[in-house]
């Protein structure tokens, strides 16, 4: 049997029923778009949280009073350092700050003396420089910068509790490259940050603890929280979960909205499952009649699914992939990745691989084609005279 | 033997619409990945600058909802972060959405118990 005739026979039968054709093209396409554009948004938004992860202290030490996070006093500190394989205990001094101007939180980050200078590394600031301590400057994400219309030299006064907060002067702004985690951030030295926040001298946000071993972060975050009643530890290497979470869930959410569209999808297949139409179940007895075999056209109605099947899943995954990391996911944008008053540009990198976008060819097409061979062999076996007098 | 074809000038496909007809799918696939991993090698270029602005940032999430503080660290705050009522707890919380999180994770909490 020669498979290219066939296949052009195949291709033939969709240009003679053309707007059939199309239509299932472009149904199948949207609902192959929508459901890989979530997939594709969800996967980069988890890999882009763990391109962070691994920066991260090993664990994190917090304080809860009332079952809620509170502030910590340094000296907990010396309670930590002496357990094995403790390598570094740092108290940080960071909360978030409500700015009515832009009716949004700010996240404010103090920066503890002797840190490395981020000019060091070449990218990290779009421009200005890096703050001075001791100098009242700040460093300031990309869009918090543009949104407040800062320019280098400019000081701006953030609310404080009783108003004793000394102005920060803008002297740099983060590189846009890394806009997504500070689009909201506000550097600052640790003494500004703790008149903003209203924290005392002797008190810390929370604890990052580094490890001599990470492997063993299980083992000490249970010495932790058996040594100090009332801490609440944080291990690094589950932060992975609380992202597949919040993704997960968000994408199961848009899912459960998008439910017309997959039922839409299902109504196609079992078009093609219900049977061949009058006008193509005379083609197949006219093809029966002039002599062709059963096995011929079965796989002539099988390559004539297939196209379709394999050409709208091509077109459904190239619209997917353009939506999320071309065009930055106009629509789908606010559902799955959230929104804000101070909103980084979502600019994703595609944790796509030929892996996953074969499976999603697969989960299409397989049922697809395989929906359509009962009813074209039923046809392709029937008495083609029956069938033309219509009986 | 083939049916011949009436009324309009019947269309007869080249071999080249063939061709590609049948590679539509295998082509946007591998373009797809091709692209994909090129974006992918240029963030990793890009690592140095990510992993020196992240020590002095509180957790790994991304500004994207800034409107409550859970919303905008949920690894650390509640009700979203891990371990909230003690090391090794398993999440209360454990669904939530249609694309489960990799098993390979409840693997390392269950080890870590």
């Amino acid at each position: 049997m020669k498979v290219m005739p066939l296949i052009g026979y195949a291709l033939r039968g969709l240009a003679r029923r053309k707007a059939k054709a199309t239509v299932l093209i472009l149904g199948l396409a949207s609902g192959v778009a929508l459901l890989a554009a979530v997939l594709f948004m969800t996967d980069a938004l988890r890999a882009q949280a763990d391109r962070l992860r691994m920066a991260m202290p090993d664990i994190v030490v917090q304080k809860l009073v009332a079952g809620r996070p509170s502030t910590l006093p340094r000296a907990f500190t010396s309670k930590i350092t002496p357990i094995p394989a403790v390598r570094a205990v740092r108290p940080r001094v960071w909360g978030y700050l409500f700015l009515p101007a832009l009716q949004g939180n700010v996240t404010v980050v103090g920066v503890p003396n002797g840190v490395r200078p981020l000019q060091q590394v070449q990218g990290t600031l779009g421009q200005g420089r890096d703050l001075v301590p001791g100098a009242h400057e700040m460093v300031a994400g990309a869009t918090l910068a543009q949104a407040l219309g800062l320019l280098e030299g400019d000081t701006l006064g953030l609310p404080s509790l009783g108003g004793t907060a000394v102005p920060l002067t803008f002297v740099g702004a983060f590189s846009s490259s890394v806009d997504l985690y500070t689009a909201d951030v506000v550097l600052c030295d640790e003494a500004d940050a703790r008149v903003l926040l209203g924290m005392g001298p002797d008190e810390a946000t929370d604890f990052a603890v580094d490890l001599t071993n990470p492997a063993e972060s299980s083992v000490i975050a249970q010495t932790i929280a058996e040594g100090t009643p009332g801490l609440r530890v944080l291990e690094r290497e589950p932060l992975a979960r609380i992202h597949s979470l919040t993704y997960g869930r968000r994408s199961g959410l848009f899912f459960v909205g998008a439910i017309p569209a997959i039922l839409a999808l299902l109504l196609l297949m079992s078009d093609r499952a219900s049977g061949l139409s009058r006008e193509e179940r005379r083609e197949v007895s006219v093809l029966k009649a002039i002599g062709w075999s059963t096995e011929e056209v079965l796989y002539t109605k099988v390559f004539e699914a297939a196209l379709t099947g394999s050409i709208a899943t091509a077109l459904g995954l190239f619209i997917a992939y353009g939506w999320v990391f071309w065009l930055g996911a106009i629509g789908l944008r606010a559902t799955l990745a959230g929104w804000s008053s101070v909103y980084p540009d979502l600019a994703l990198v595609p944790a796509v691989d030929p892996a996953q976008l074969l499976a999603i060819a697969g989960a299409v097409l397989l049922p697809y084609v395989g929906l359509c061979v009962v009813p074209s062999w039923r046809a392709a076996a029937a008495d083609p005279v029956a069938v033309m007098r219509g009986e | 033997m083939q049916p011949r074809a009436t009324g309009a000038r019947a269309f007869q496909p080249r071999p080249v619409t063939i061709v590609l007809a049948v590679l539509a799918l295998p082509l946007v696939v591998a373009g797809l990945s091709v692209d994909a991993h090129l974006r992918r090698a240029r963030a990793e270029r890009g690592q140095p600058v990510t992993d020196a602005v992240a020590v002095r940032l509180p957790s790994p999430d991304m500004a994207l909802f800034g409107g409550a503080r859970w919303l905008r660290a949920p690894t650390l705050e509640e009700p979203g972060a891990a371990f909230a009522d003690g090391p090794g707890a398993v999440d209360p919380d454990p669904a939530g959405g249609l694309v489960a999180p990799p098993k390979a994770i409840w693997a390392h909490v269950k080890g870590a118990r």
